[in-house]
């Protein structure tokens, strides 16, 4: 079973619930941005654009953290589509 | 654009509920206060004791100032009276260039003795008596009149004065907190506020010069300061249309978080209590792009309570008893109820417990908060869950639930923190003297600022009827005599 990006529940400091377990998580701001892009309906493409257009990182680094951090969040149950 | 500077993303799973507090490891301490050792100021001045740090008020203060002096040209603190009257405290805040705020005639008659001129007092609340309206009149206190009554006997009495007298409105509003402290003042959202200004318009005398609206306490979001400045600065235009002229100041009372955690607070504060520079910006960057342009600025007042004091104040408490507690499963759920407990009990269905020598008489705050408990040596061992309580010969007398603490015996000391906002103003004498409260100054010196409690204190104001005054108190009964079979 896994809960799908748009049940989890944020809110502006990064803390996650999910309301499917009742387990509760910490993003840091970055992830934070990543699953907000998501949550709004980004392609994983229109994502990473997005992120190297607004903080400072290259492309190579963004879209290795991207793929690490998405592969880290469905081990902890999440689906990302 | 500019990029905002890039951390890897990072996800962490959050521990359930009671383990969380004790991930620690090893138990934290609390060995001095301002480089002062703990176990010093107890043997000097005994436990019980209330320690405040004078660096830590100063510092806050400045704090506070500055995040909102660096966005408004016109920015006064008034110090909220009923967060912590003690004089000490008042006066560091008053040498500081707080002015004072008050909400009954004893507050007021204290800041007066405290050397706060008349002009220099805000005076809020819903209950103010005639004598002491005449007297904030005649010494141009302002006043923020909180209902229809006050109005009314306010304009009774300025109508034969010579010069108009300036007031505010204190309103509430709809700002997103929980509940919207509707006790206090005009509603602002439906008109009521806007009504009560034209009344203010036909009246004699009366000049209204200032909007008030205190949000709640202990808001967690900057936006319900954000939302409430913009409806006073709104206020503040329509009251000017329908002829009040043009308002001075706004007055966005207190509220602000310190560094106390609810009872179901999950996070720590460090990652809940917003700066303060978060609520200045809020506040600041409102009043400032919605206020009218080529008009002055209205000056703004606060009066921040608990941010200010809180972190500063420490309880030093001993350990008197220790004890282990059975808890059946029903209680557990009970105290998860209550409040004051997790669901989930890492040690089955017993736990560690402490009997403080200081009880909830004195800590009246624990009824919301749950202050960290610090042992006052270092400790090696890992915290366990401990139930705290109090010295009060009563069952409710529980400081903290499940306070996450390493073994103590009888004679440690530990240390409560923050209590400096409310513990003081509302603590009650009750089957103990009410302890000594010293202050450390900048220099790590200690100065007592109230004496600990002794009997002739808290009989002063008792008498004895004469028929009672004789010295042999008890007598006694003929004891019944049982026929013996
Ligand atoms: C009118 C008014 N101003 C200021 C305060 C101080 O609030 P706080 O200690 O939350 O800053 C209060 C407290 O309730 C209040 O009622």
């Amino acid at each position: 079973m896994s809960t799908p990006l748009s049940d989890l529940m944020l809110n502006d400091r990064g803390f996650v619930f999910d309301p499917a377990s009742g387990e509760t998580f910490q993003l840091n701001p970055t992830g934070l941005r990543i699953v907000r892009l998501l949550q709004s309906g980004l392609s994983h493409d229109a994502a990473l654009t997005q992120m190297v257009s607004e903080f400072e990182v290259d492309e190579h680094t963004a879209q290795r953290d991207f793929s690490d951090f998405l592969e880290n969040a469905v081990r902890l149950g999440w689906r990302i589509e | 654009m500019n990029r905002l500077p890039y951390i890897r993303p990072n996800i962490q799973r959050l521990q359930a509920g009671p383990v969380n507090p004790f991930r620690l490891g090893s138990s934290p301490s609390c060995v001095e206060i301002d480089g002062v050792p703990v176990a010093e100021l107890a043997r000097n001045y005994g436990s019980p004791l209330f320690v405040f740090s004078e660096k830590a008020l100063r510092e806050k203060y400045r704090e506070a100032h500055r995040a909102f002096s660096r966005r408004y040209p016109d920015v006064q603190f008034a110090w909220s009276y009923k967060t912590n009257y003690l004089n000490a405290i008042c006066r560091v805040f008053h040498q500081e260039g707080s002015i004072a705020e008050v909400v009954s005639g004893f507050e007021y008659e204290k800041a007066r003795r405290n050397g706060v001129d008349g002009s220099k007092i805000i005076f809020n609340g819903p209950h103010k008596e005639r004598a002491d309206l005449e007297r904030a009149v005649n010494e141009r206190a302002m006043i923020q009149v909180d209902n229809i009554d006050e109005l009314l006997t306010l304009a009774s009495i300025v109508r034969d004065r010579t010069e108009p007298v300036s007031i505010a409105l204190r309103v509430h509003l709809q700002t997103g907190t929980h509940t919207v402290w509707s006790k206090f003042g005009f509603n602002g959202d439906d008109g009521e506020v806007l009504q009560i200004i034209r009344r203010i318009t036909t009246l004699h005398n009366l000049r209204l010069q200032g909007l008030h609206c205190h949000v709640g306490t202990f808001i967690l979001d900057p936006e319900n300061y954000r939302v409430a400045a913009r409806r006073l600065v709104e206020l503040a235009i329509e009251a000017e249309k329908i002829g009040a002229g043009q308002i001075r100041y706004l007055n966005l009372g207190g509220g602000f978080a310190s560094h106390a955690r609810l009872h179901y607070q999950y996070l720590p504060p460090e990652q809940t209590t917003p700066s303060l520079d978060r609520y200045a910006e809020a506040i600041c960057e409102t009043i400032i792009g919605l206020w009218p342009a080529g008009r002055d600025l209205p000056r703004l007042y606060l009066e921040t309570g608990r941010a200010l004091v809180d972190d500063a104040g420490y309880l030093i408490s001993s350990v008197v008893a220790v004890k282990k507690r059975h808890l059946p499963s029903q209680m557990q759920t009970a105290m998860a109820a209550y409040g004051k407990s997790a669901a989930v009990m890492p040690q089955g269905n017993s736990r560690h417990a402490l009997v403080l020598d200081a009880g909830i008489n004195l800590l009246y705050t624990t009824a919301w908060y749950q202050p960290k408990i610090l042992p006052a040596r270092p400790c090696l061992d890992t915290p366990e869950p401990t139930t705290v309580f109090g010295c009060l010969c009563m069952n409710i007398d529980v400081i903290r639930e499940d306070a996450p603490l390493p073994s103590l015996t009888t004679g440690d000391q530990v240390v409560l923190h923050p209590v400096g906002a409310y513990n003081i103003t509302q603590s009650m004498q009750f089957i103990t003297y009410r302890p000594a409260v010293v202050m450390i100054d900048s220099e790590r010196k200690v100065h007592v600022i109230r004496r600990r409690e002794n009997l002739d204190y808290v009989q002063e104001l008792e008498a004895i009827p004469e028929h009672l005054a004789t010295r042999t108190a008890v007598s006694r009964p003929e004891p019944h005599i049982l026929a013996v079979a």
